[in-house]
């Protein structure tokens, strides 16, 4: 199996302050994977480590095989919208193409047009001028036309209004399909990427709480529900995430990786978001109370 | 990655371009002004008029000559505030260099090309500015002897290219430590002042060690010295200076023909109102070192300082490139 992303024991400090910690991922070709956590929770910083913006202060991290930015090959294998998408606002938008085109040697005109066209944009509009939905498109078809092999995305939609956020992502899911590519995008909602993604992670203090491919995830997790006494004995091996009581009953988040039999109780599937919700509560509990949860991976 | 830092930098390179053709225009015509002067007035003077003529020459382009040395001395500091320190800086504050750092160029070339290309720029720029300056103010220099002044030296030949590429280089490293424009624009500033006053006044004269020749004072020389005094101990010559060197000491001791020092005692006879002092100073036979660097130690000292610049450029350089890889974003 190719991986796009093997990191161990990541880590990265700003002074005292802790923005990754001992991160261990392993991100499998083919994907379209969406990071997700709150605000502060590593992302960019994860992001950043991937595309060699930033380097680490421990452990180590490959992307597609090789150390990030180690080369201007390495550089070309890998294209990277940082937040906000940032753009040469005295630039226009065809001065962007020709940027793209004489920075990279495996650079797509004609798919860098294509999209300018089917955008709408203005070739000699300056990008400063640009709403934000225009300015996340052009740093995309910037990203896209490298013909990178993956596509790093620091919180695409974060600037946009709902409506150029939808477009935004379907726009992505036809190209990702129409080019072969991996994605790593990142958002601070859920909601953004479940419609999009086929691969999870899950940062949240720094830390990675979750990992994998979302069928696996679901396929392992349960919610159990019962009266008290019910679910005082769970067999080895199940973890429980979360838990929650009302009127004397007993709501239960578990992990499970084998199949799971439990006498008067009913194993139910779970969704994604009360999934993700359940690890970051877990997260945010844990903050609190200075216990370091495990990180949960998912393997097939 | 020429074509982006070109794009990038093209409207601030025509507008100078635009400005060092006027002032170049106006460069040549006053060397053809000081030209014709020299040509009419000094050469050829007749002795008792000439001091005169002199005088009226260097009324006449003191002012021209003085302003574009200093805008040719000032040159640098603005090229390291304005090419050097937002060159990284800008990138940073609009968040840029996260795009163009991720484009299939390294740091390290994207860096080299800025830094290359710019550097050219200004160092056409400046070069341009020199060799006309030096070329119109050509026959005042000469008149006026004092190639290694403070304000000249470093405004005509090579050396203000040194400066140059030193502020540039400066410049764009210490926006890459400091990583805002303005405090980088500052610093660049105070440390290219600090360089350019501390090796005027302080570095310059030490670059070898000074000639010491003895000095016959006759007529002649008594004539071109400022003035004298004597003590009980010892006498002074005082301001002499010959020309197109450069003094090192602003009096000297006057010694008898057998090495003794001159003296109050001795110096009675020849106080004499007027003319006849000097002459009777001139008889006395009397001799003192003249402490100074040769006017043959102009071009090796041109040399020494636009290579010590040069080459502190490569050091910051080198420490940028270092810098830069390690830069965390």
């Amino acid at each position: 199996m190719t991986l796009v992303v093997e990191t161990a024991g990541l880590g990265k400090r700003y002074g005292r302050k802790r923005a990754l910690t001992d991160c261990t991922l392993r991100v499998p070709a083919g994907r379209v994977v969406g990071l997700v956590g709150p605000n502060g929770a590593g992302k960019s910083t994860l992001l950043g480590l991937a595309c060699g913006l930033i380097r680490p202060t421990e452990g180590s991290i490959e992307v597609l095989g090789d150390r990030p930015a180690a080369s201007a090959a390495q550089l070309a294998r890998v294209g990277f919208v940082a937040q906000d998408a940032p753009v040469y606002s005295g630039l226009s938008v065809a001065d962007h193409l020709r940027l793209g085109a004489r920075l990279n040697p495996g650079w797509d005109q004609r798919l860098a047009e294509g999209r300018i066209r089917q955008l709408g944009l203005d070739p000699a509009q300056r990008a400063g001028r640009l709403s934000g939905g225009q300015r996340a498109q052009l740093a995309l078809t910037l990203a896209a036309a490298k013909r990178a092999e993956l596509l790093i995305l620091d919180e695409p939609v974060a600037s946009l209004d709902p409506l150029a956020r939808r477009a935004f992502l379907r726009d992505l899911l036809e190209f990702v399909a129409e080019l072969d590519v991996s994605v790593v995008l990142s958002s601070h909602l859920l909601g953004d990427l479940e419609r999009v993604c086929d691969h999870l992670v899950v940062l949240a203090g720094s830390r990675v709480q979750l990992a994998g491919d979302i069928d696996d995830l679901l396929a392992v997790h349960y919610r159990l529900t019962g009266a008290g006494e019910d679910l005082d004995d769970l067999p080895a091996g199940v973890e429980i995430i979360q838990s929650e009581q009302t009127d004397g009953r007993t709501s239960l988040i578990v992990h499970s990786a084998g199949p799971l039999r439990i006498p008067a109780v009913d194993p139910e599937r779970i969704g994604l978001e009360d999934l993700v919700l359940a690890y970051l509560t877990r997260a945010a509990t844990a903050s609190v109370t200075g216990f370091a949860a495990k990180p949960v991976e998912a393997r097939r | 990655m020429i074509w982006l830092t070109w794009r990038q930098m093209r409207v601030q390179t025509l507008t100078v371009l635009g400005a060092l053709t006027v002032l170049g225009i106006y460069l040549v015509l006053l060397g053809y002004q000081i030209r014709h002067a020299y040509n009419t007035d000094i050469v050829g003077c007749r002795p008792d008029v000439c001091e005169r003529a002199k005088e009226k020459f260097f009324d006449a382009y003191d002012g021209p000559v003085g302003m574009a040395g200093a805008l040719l001395i000032g040159a640098p500091a603005l090229i390291g505030i304005f090419w050097g320190a937002p060159l990284i800086t800008r990138e940073l504050e609009e968040k840029t260099h996260r795009l163009v750092w991720n484009q299939s160029v390294t740091r390290t070339r994207w860096l080299a090309t800025k830094l290359g290309f710019v550097a050219l720029v200004g160092l056409a720029v400046t070069g341009v500015l020199s060799l006309l300056l030096t070329w119109s103010a050509s026959r005042y220099d000469q008149v006026l002897g004092e190639r290694f002044g403070a304000l000249t030296f470093a405004a005509r030949n090579v050396v203000p290219l040194g400066y140059a590429v030193f502020a540039f280089v400066l410049g764009t490293v210490a926006g890459l430590l400091v990583r805002r424009t303005l405090p980088a624009m500052a610093l660049t500033l105070a440390l290219v002042a600090a360089a350019q006053i501390l090796v005027s006044t302080e570095i310059r004269a030490h670059l070898m060690p000074p000639v010491t020749t003895t000095v016959a004072l006759d007529a002649a020389v008594v004539e071109a010295a400022d003035g004298f005094s004597v003590s009980e101990t010892d006498g002074l010559i005082e301001g002499y200076e010959i020309p197109g060197t450069w003094s090192m000491a602003a009096q000297s001791q006057l010694f008898n023909a057998d090495g003794t020092p001159y003296t109050f005692e001795q110096a009675k006879p020849c106080m004499l109102i007027g003319p006849a002092g000097k002459d009777c100073l001139a008889k006395l036979n009397l001799h003192f070192g003249y402490r100074h660097q040769p006017a043959s130690r102009y071009w090796p000292f041109q040399w020494i300082e636009l290579s010590a610049f040069l080459g502190l450029a490569v050091l910051l350089a080198g420490f940028g490139f270092w810098r830069i890889r390690r830069q965390p974003s």
